[in-house]
């Protein structure tokens, strides 16, 4: 069993964001990041699927800038991962998840993957499509928010979480690209032992702008801050005319009645 | 006690098999050349000869408050005997007729009267251990009385064999005294009246028997003593010399860092943390043959005594009982220990301050813990995250570095930060939880307020202060502790200041202590310290105030591993009135821990009652209005149990710092 994992490296959760003077993402200058979180869980599942089938190789495989992405490789090469692939993004951040799947694409496609995995989405943009997207450009079977995997001999059987406590089972034909739900399993810790042995790890590098094949489909206009106003409002008018203004305030915009 | 002129000389053979016997016993011990070098610096020969006489010879740890019944009963047995040796060896060089211008002649009545105190001391000893053991019954003591540990003799066995020698010694006096009849006789107080139960013939006519019994037995005794739990009498005089006791408590080093950076080094190899038995140091596997299963350990084991699935003295006898059996690549953690036992462990040291023979129970403890994590990659499930944090952001809440002093900011303090100042008289070591935790950011800000008031020249990191790694080092997680180690010293040397003020003992005991094998050498005190000193030196004013009734919480690694239990208590004592301050029965160095050290602060063992509202039932039962604390941990636990038990009307947590801060005048 050959299973990519796609991880990215996301701004710590509770991080106090700035937005950039571009504003098209946020300063990074000050900011500590850590391993997407739905993407562990996608690293665990994989790991644990090559350890119970005894056999075959989990590929780590992300992108981002050369300073700080290659930690998160590392990470997942410390956890049990063979070798990683890190697509060197040195321009702009790029948030497109189509031109992101047609980069993981290009640099994924003649690996001859039986699954790829990859969290259901990211902690910073939360598109949720990148894997999906990925999955159809490789001509993979794909299924999304899956909660428990099950391979069947040529077939992987999962589990998908959908709204109000409903589960639904597919069975979906290898190879297939699956995006991961988070409590899927517990991720496991880095030992030592895994830290060193990582160090000798291959981690194969690939410049983005080499593997630009099309043009995205969404541009990013403008990152903000949500602002948030205080607004009195002071109703005048007999008791009819106020009480009036007051229900209609608690209906239409507080949302009370 | 006998003074039979010719010994024959069959005598001396049995007496010198005997010997012989013993001393090829003794290699028992060798089973502890399976360990590694030690890595400790070897005992110098002063401390060894001190710690065997004051911990070996006088048993100073025997002797606990708490465990009266069994110290009284030990003392009487282990002085008893060694008395008895010495008038055994004093009756032997006698007869040999050597160094006999030293010693007492075995008549002199002061020698009588004392030799037949030692034999008495023993039979009390003896008395009491038996109905201890069958009347009592202690619940940790090990039941298996007449068929368990050691060859011959088991426990209540040896005990009976003991007593045999000893009434037997009683006997072979009064026949003695019978047949002699030396003029004073009468000062073998228990003999003498012994001697009078039959005639003078019949003595002499039972005589022979009777003395060779009474040899015969001892010299069984003498020749076996090391394959029985005697073994313990030799055992601990030898592993209390080989302890050097300033450093008991302190973890070895790994070098983690160093061992990283070795290209020989074969990871699938190497091993890290302990495993095996082999993989102990000989001195840890001589602790472990030193344990006398005597439970005091566990029985004031926090974890224990709450209903968690950790026995220190197991753990002990665990590794003890591998080592015995060779299974030496038995695999511990995990098939021998359980894991959930070596992370109920808070590191409290109330095992290790209990420990009549000084086993170092949390280094061996770590060790194990060490191999989990770092060969394993298992630490305490819910602890993954903490430690991923710590490793991530510097801080095992996971907060950005750069909202380090947003606490002050939100306050309208303007903390006065190092890098700009480049040079303090005090650095203030704000701690992760004072940074962080809301409670805890409380009692930082207490502490600026007490700075400020006395005019202290200070600073703090700000946003370069890290986690000391603490928690991970307590965890087994070395290389965490050593990557904040390393990075905090490199911080930390940069600037210039005089010393280090932390109101937490965890980092307090961190940065004194630790950070020293890695070249980080600085004056640290804990902030109950700084402040007593500046209350005595007139710097800070504080008011006699009615703060009510005071409880003090001895945090472990300010009181147990530090010894500083005066100076927070000093502090109270300046800012409440005489007789304010109502002590627990668990304090000072019996204090119970709050349940959050060792790491337990990131993650939960879910057997047994929490640790943490035990402590507060303690504090409840003295009736006081405030449990004061010196530690972050120790107050957010406290404060934690307080509300689970619905006592916020009756009663306030508050860190010394905070109470201070209210009475400054």
């Amino acid at each position: 069993m050959k299973i990519g994992v796609l991880v990215k490296q996301v701004p710590v959760s509770d991080s106090s964001l700035r937005v950039n003077p571009d504003q098209l993402w946020v300063e990074e200058g000050s900011l500590n990041f850590e391993m997407n979180e739905n993407d562990s869980y996608a690293l665990e599942e994989a790991l644990q699927i090559k350890e119970q089938s005894g056999e075959g190789e989990v590929v780590a495989i992300s992108m981002g800038p050369a300073d700080r992405t290659p930690k998160i490789i590392r990470e997942a090469l410390s956890k049990g991962a063979d070798r990683g692939i890190h697509i060197v993004e040195s321009s702009s951040h790029e948030s497109d998840p189509y031109i992101l799947a047609t980069l993981f694409n290009e640099a994924v496609k003649d690996e001859g993957f039986d699954l790829v995995l990859s969290g259901l989405q990211s902690d910073d943009m939360s598109t949720g499509q990148t894997g999906l997207i990925l999955g159809e450009l490789l001509g993979m079977s794909t299924a999304t928010m899956v909660v428990e995997t099950e391979i069947q001999g040529e077939n992987l059987k999962v589990k998908r979480e959908l709204e109000s406590g409903w589960f639904q089972w597919v069975t979906l034909s290898l190879p297939a690209c699956v995006t991961i739900q988070s409590g899927i399993n517990q991720p496991r810790y880095a030992s030592l032992k895994g830290i060193m042995s990582a160090k000798r790890k291959e981690i194969r590098e690939l410049q983005k702008d080499e593997l630009m094949t099309g043009d995205s489909l969404q541009s990013l206009s403008k990152m903000y801050v949500q602002h948030k106003d205080k607004r009195t409002e002071m109703i005048e008018g007999d008791t009819q005319e106020i009480v009036s203004r007051l229900v209609d305030v608690f209906k239409s915009e507080a949302k009370v009645l | 006690m006998d003074s039979v002129h010719h010994v024959p000389n069959i005598m001396y053979a049995f007496g010198f098999s005997a010997i012989a016997l013993f001393i090829y016993n003794l290699q028992r011990f060798f089973v502890v050349k399976i360990g590694k070098e030690e890595t400790r610096p070897r005992v110098t020969y002063f401390s060894a000869i001190r710690n065997a006489l004051i911990y070996g010879v006088v048993q100073m740890r025997v002797n606990r408050m708490r465990f009266s019944y069994a110290t009284v009963m030990h003392l009487l047995l282990g002085w008893g005997m060694f008395e008895l040796i010495f008038a055994t060896a004093v009756d032997m060089f006698t007869k040999w007729g050597l160094f006999t211008s030293f010693l007492p002649q075995m008549d002199e009545p002061w020698f009588a009267v004392l030799n037949d105190l030692g034999g008495a001391m023993v039979f009390v000893g003896l008395l009491m251990a038996l109905y201890r053991r069958h009347v009592m019954k202690p619940e940790l003591l090990p039941q298996d009385n007449f068929t368990g540990r050691g060859y011959l003799f088991a426990d209540t066995g040896l005990l009976l064999f003991i007593l045999l020698l000893d009434v037997g010694g009683f006997i072979a006096e009064a026949s003695r005294l019978a047949i002699e009849q030396p003029l004073t006789a009468s000062f073998s107080w228990i003999g003498y009246p012994l001697s009078m139960i039959t005639d003078a013939e019949t003595w002499a006519l039972l005589q022979p028997y009777i003395w060779w019994g009474h040899a015969l037995t001892s010299f069984s005794l003498i020749a076996v003593l090391p394959l029985t739990k005697m073994f313990h009498a030799v055992a601990v005089v030898v592993n209390v010399a080989l302890t050097d006791t300033d450093i008991r408590g302190k973890l070895r080093t790994m070098y983690v860092s160093k061992l990283m950076e070795d290209p020989d080094a074969d990871f699938d190899e190497i091993s890290l943390g302990s495993s095996t038995v082999k993989e102990f140091t000989w001195k840890q596997l001589l602790d472990s043959i030193s344990c006398t299963e005597c439970s005091r350990c566990t029985s004031v084991c926090p974890a224990y005594t709450s209903g968690k699935p950790l026995s220190p003295m197991e753990i002990i006898t665990d590794v003890r009982n591998t080592l015995l059996e060779n299974k030496s690549n038995t695999i511990l953690p995990g098939d021998v220990i359980s894991e959930t036992a070596l992370w109920s462990c808070t590191t409290c040291g109330a095992c290790m301050e209990e420990c009549p023979v000084l086993i170092d129970h949390i280094p061996t403890f770590t060790d194990l813990r060490r191999y989990l994590v770092l060969s394993e990659g298992k630490p305490p499930t819910q602890a993954n995250e903490s430690l991923e944090k710590t490793m991530n952001t510097g801080n095992p809440y996971g907060f950005s570095q750069a909202d380090r002093t947003k606490w002050a900011k939100d306050a309208g303090i303007e903390l006065p930060i190092i890098a700009a100042k480049k040079e303090a008289d005090v650095l203030f070591w704000v701690g992760c939880a004072g940074a962080y935790d809301p409670r805890n950011q409380q009692v930082a800000k207490a502490m600026v307020k007490i700075f400020e008031s006395a005019g202290v020249d200070y600073a703090v990191l700000g946003e370069e202060e890290m986690c000391t790694g603490d928690s991970a080092r307590r965890m087994g997680e070395e290389y965490l502790f050593e990557t904040m180690a390393l990075q905090n010293i490199e911080t930390l040397n940069q600037y210039t200041f005089n010393t280090i003020v932390t109101t937490c003992p965890h980092c307090f005991h961190t940065l004194g202590n630790e950070y020293t094998d890695f070249d980080g050498n600085y004056s640290v005190k804990h902030h109950s310290q700084f402040i007593q000193e500046l209350i005595s030196s007139g710097k800070l004013k504080v008011n006699e105030v009615e703060t009510g009734t005071v409880t003090y919480h001895d945090p472990c690694y300010l009181g147990r591993h530090n010894q500083e239990y005066d100076a927070p208590r000093n502090v109270i004592q300046a800012i409440t009135k005489p007789g304010a301050l109502k002590e627990m029965k668990e304090s000072k160095d019996q204090s119970f821990c709050c349940g959050a050290g060792g790491g337990n602060m990131w993650y939960d063992i879910e057997e047994g009652d929490r640790i943490n509202h035990l402590r507060f039932d303690h504090a409840m039962e003295t009736g006081a209005t405030t449990v004061a604390t010196a530690c972050y941990f120790c107050t957010t636990m406290m404060d934690d149990a307080m509300k689970v038990r619905g006592k916020e009307d009756d009663i306030q947590v508050r860190d010394i710092a905070e109470l201070v801060a209210t009475n400054i005048e």
